[in-house]
This record gives C-alpha cells, sequence and structure tokens, in this order.
C-alpha cells in the first residue's frame, strides 16, 4: 500500500511540473526560461533515502512517459533518467548523506540532465540556442526554480522515504 | 572506479546507446504517432484533466480578484472606446453588404469564413520547453487533423502536430522549428496616400527570436514594393496551403535588411500571448477540400 503512495506523488511530479509551466505568468520571466524538474528529484531524493534499484525503475519508466506525453521525441529522457540516478547515486557514496549535501548533489545531477539533453537537442537540431545563452537564459534561472523547490521539499521528502524505507525493512 | 568499466556495464551502456540513437531517428522521421503511444497520450491526458481542472479553476478566481482591482481604470478605457464603436459599426454593415454583392458575382466562391472552429482546453504543457509543445482536450474524435491551425482570441498560436483518439498536441510558434514555416503577408496602411504601390508584402514567418520575443519574418525586396512600417498588422496569406487566410498574427516591430542586401527581415510582435493560454479554437478546414 506505501508503494502505491510513493508511485502517486512521483505522478503527481510528474503533472505538476506541466501544470506549473500552464501557470507562470508570461511577462514575468521577461526572456528567461524556468524549467520545473521536480520529477527528478523526487526520485532523487527516493533512490538515496529508500532504493536505488527501484529508483532506477520509476526513472525509466516516468523517463519513458515524459518523451511521450511531454517531448514526443522518444528515447532523450528515458535513457537520461535512469543514468542521471545511476550517476548520482554513485556519488553519494562517495559522501555523507547530510539533507543539505544531497539538495546540492540533486542540483548538479539536474544541470547534467539539462546539458545533456540541450547537447542532444542541438545535435538533433531542435534548438539553435548558443551555449552562452543557454547558461545565461536557462539553467541559471533553473537552479534558481529548483532551489526553491528543494528548499520546500528536501525535508518532507527525506521524513517520508525514510519512513517508507524503514516499513519495507521490517 | 575499475568496477564501472567492468564488461557487463560495458555492454549495457552500448546496447542503450545504440536504443537511444534508433529511438532518436524513429521518432525524429515519423509523420504519425504509433498506437501504444497514443494509447498513453489519451490516458494520462484523462489523468491530466482531472488534477489540472481543479488547479486552473483556483488560479481562474485569484484572477478575478485582481482583475477587480483595475475595474475602475479598466472601465474608464472601455468607455472610451466604445464612442469609436458606434462608427466602426456602420462601416462594417457598409463593408458587408458591398461583400454580400461581390460573393454572389463571384459564384459563392467558398469563403474561409465559414469554416468551423473547435473550442479545446489545454491539458498540459512541454515543462522542457525545447519544442514548445501543449495537449489540449480533442482528438481524432473531435474531427481534429494534423496541421489544421490552432488560434486564442487574440490571434494564431500555432498548429496541430499530432493527434491521438481523445487528445492531440499543438506546436507554438514559439518554437524552434524549421517546419513551422507560415506563408504571411503584411497588410497596407490605411494612411498611405500613394495609391501606386498597391502590393501587399508577402513572406514567410520563418523564425522565432527567443531573446526578444519576436517572430522573424521574411520576403525579397521588390522594387515597387511597399514600405513597412512599424505597427503594421501582419496576417496569415492562406497561400502555404496550411493555414487558413486572415488569422491575425501580430504587428511589425522593426524592419531591416538580411547580410546581403538582398531580402528584408521583419520582427514581428505576436498577437497572441504564448504562454497564458487556457482556451483556444481548432480552425477546421472546410470538408468540401477533399472533393477539389
Amino acid at each position: 500500500m506505501k508503494k502505491f503512495w510513493i508511485g502517486c506523488l512521483i505522478a503527481f511530479m510528474f503533472i505538476l511540473e506541466s501544470i506549473f509551466v500552464e501557470l507562470l505568468p508570461g511577462e514575468f520571466l521577461s526572456n528567461k526560461i524556468l524549467v520545473p524538474h521536480f520529477l527528478i528529484i523526487t526520485i532523487f531524493f527516493f533512490s538515496i533515502y529508500a532504493n536505488r534499484n527501484t529508483a532506477i525503475i520509476y526513472a525509466f519508466v516516468f523517463g519513458l512517459l515524459v518523451d511521450i506525453v511531454y517531448t514526443e521525441v522518444l528515447g532523450i529522457y528515458f535513457f537520461v533518467f535512469p543514468f542521471i540516478i545511476y550517476l548520482t547515486s554513485k556519488i553519494m557514496k562517495v559522501l555523507h548523506a547530510n539533507l543539505l549535501v544531497v539538495s546540492v548533489i540533486s542540483l548538479l545531477g539536474m544541470s547534467i540532465l539539462e546539458l545533456i539533453v540541450y547537447e542532444m537537442n542541438f545535435l538533433i537540431h531542435l534548438t539553435s540556442m548558443e551555449f552562452a545563452n543557454f547558461l545565461n537564459l536557462r539553467l541559471v534561472p533553473t537552479l534558481v526554480l529548483n532551489a526553491i523547490f528543494l528548499v520546500i521539499a528536501a525535508y518532507p521528502y527525506k521524513r517520508i522515504f525514510e519512513k517508507y524505507a524503514g516499513e519495507g525493512n521490517d | 572506479m575499475p568496477q564501472f568499466f567492468m564488461n557487463k556495464r560495458l555492454i549495457i551502456l552500448l546496447v542503450s546507446i545504440i536504443i537511444l540513437v534508433a529511438l532518436i531517428g524513429f521518432s525524429l522521421s515519423r509523420s504519425k504517432l504509433t498506437w501504444p503511444e497514443q494509447f498513453i497520450k489519451d490516458t494520462t491526458g484523462w489523468v491530466q484533466t482531472l488534477v489540472s481542472r481543479p488547479v486552473h479553476y483556483v488560479a481562474g478566481v485569484i484572477d478575478n480578484v485582481k482583475d477587480l482591482q483595475d475595474t475602475y481604470q479598466e472601465n474608464k478605457e472601455l468607455k472610451a472606446k466604445i464612442e469609436e464603436y458606434g462608427l466602426l459599426k456602420a462601416q462594417v454593415q457598409g463593408l458587408q453588404k458591398d461583400n454580400e454583392e461581390l460573393q454572389k458575382i463571384v459564384d459563392e466562391y467558398p469563403s474561409l469564413n465559414d469554416s468551423g472552429y473547435l473550442k479545446a482546453t489545454i491539458v498540459s504543457r512541454d515543462p522542457s520547453q525545447w519544442n514548445e509543445l501543449i495537449t489540449i482536450n480533442r482528438g481524432k474524435n473531435d474531427g481534429v487533423e494534423v496541421d489544421m491551425a490552432v488560434i486564442t482570441s487574440a490571434g494564431l498560436i500555432g498548429k496541430v502536430k499530432s493527434v491521438s483518439a481523445n487528445t492531440s498536441t499543438v506546436q507554438l510558434l514559439s518554437s524552434e522549428n524549421p517546419s513551422n514555416r507560415i506563408s504571411a503577408y503584411i497588410q497596407k496602411d490605411e494612411n498611405t496616400k500613394d495609391k501606386n504601390k498597391k502590393t501587399s508584402v508577402f513572406g514567410l514567418i520563418e523564425d522565432y527570436d527567443k531573446e526578444s520575443k519576436h517572430l522573424i519574418m521574411t520576403w525579397e525586396e521588390v522594387p515597387d514594393g511597399l514600405e513597412v512600417k512599424k505597427g503594421q498588422i501582419v496576417t496569415t496569406s492562406g497561400l502555404g496551403g496550411v493555414f487558413p487566410p486572415d488569422l491575425a498574427i501580430g504587428k511589425v516591430v522593426k524592419v531591416e535588411s538580411d547580410e546581403y542586401g538582398l531580402a528584408k527581415k521583419a520582427y514581428i510582435e505576436p498577437s497572441a500571448d504564448f504562454y497564458d493560454i487556457e482556451h483556444v479554437l481548432v480552425v477546421k478546414r472546410e470538408s468540401g477540400e477533399e472533393d477539389k
């Protein structure tokens, strides 16, 4: 039953990303692009505080969903999501799992995700944005937005996922 | 990390890269969604509607409260506008009569104004914002087809990119896609006194400038061409065969020559807002089109 609610939480984050972008007022941004990455952050916290292998399966499933429903280019998120989870959880093995460290690493993982997706889109000519513009207009505002999200969500996530892992082991 | 390059992992990595490239290649070359994709899109679309309806409702209430604060100012402006309205109405009536008579002369040429509109609500929007896509709650079952124009009350916002049974995906004008060309023309300025210059400027909207948020329209310079000035209105021309004519696109902001001096380039401020979209209209193509 607990598993079901975790699935629901991640699915809700998947929908929330789209609603967030829909409701974002245009004038407020001027020409900055804010990209919510709540989904990957949630899965990453799950991988640290609960179970890494389950997290990778979630990453595969939701990566595929993002590809089909949002971008209509199959493959990119399907592979990058699990790769990021794998990479960041490898980094976390070396570091101490302190809440602040986990948050910073999740922002790092998110930046790598943005970078890989940018390079791929650039390769297949979906975008012609220059790298400097990508950093200024897209990456920095996105980092700020997701840092704000982390401030709100990091502690509750830790509680929820630790509780889930504790019950799973009993 | 020696174990990272263990044989098994290396093979998994290589195989996944091959599948990745194959999948991307597949999804870029196809013209239609496969049925599992359509099924998943419809299902998620349904779930997303369940969540986004109440959220939009709450957001709407908040907006309404904000609107109330500006009501007084707006009311003043509107009253001023209404006075111009009476004049316009008389003009329109005259024009309508003219139009009817002329249409009889040209033997009931099918007017594109007759084409129907289909109301739709936005279900979701691509959060990654690379390829600006939105999903609407109308699909094949409602008669939506690929390449139909999508407008809001303010003007053109995009075209239908793909359809599934109950939802369809719209590509906004603001996405940087080379396939997104629109044949457009710049309407003549009413105040032009020079009657000899009758030609309207026809061109293609080819690009979107992400930084200034302007559409870029280009056309070849004609010797006797019309002078294009700031503030002139740009609409679709209907020549491309994709969009019906006379859908508002925007206003000219800036005109310049291209680097070789052969073509002109205009920056157009879109009349529709690509961000705060909630309800859209899909412009249905005429049913008689297949017969021609």
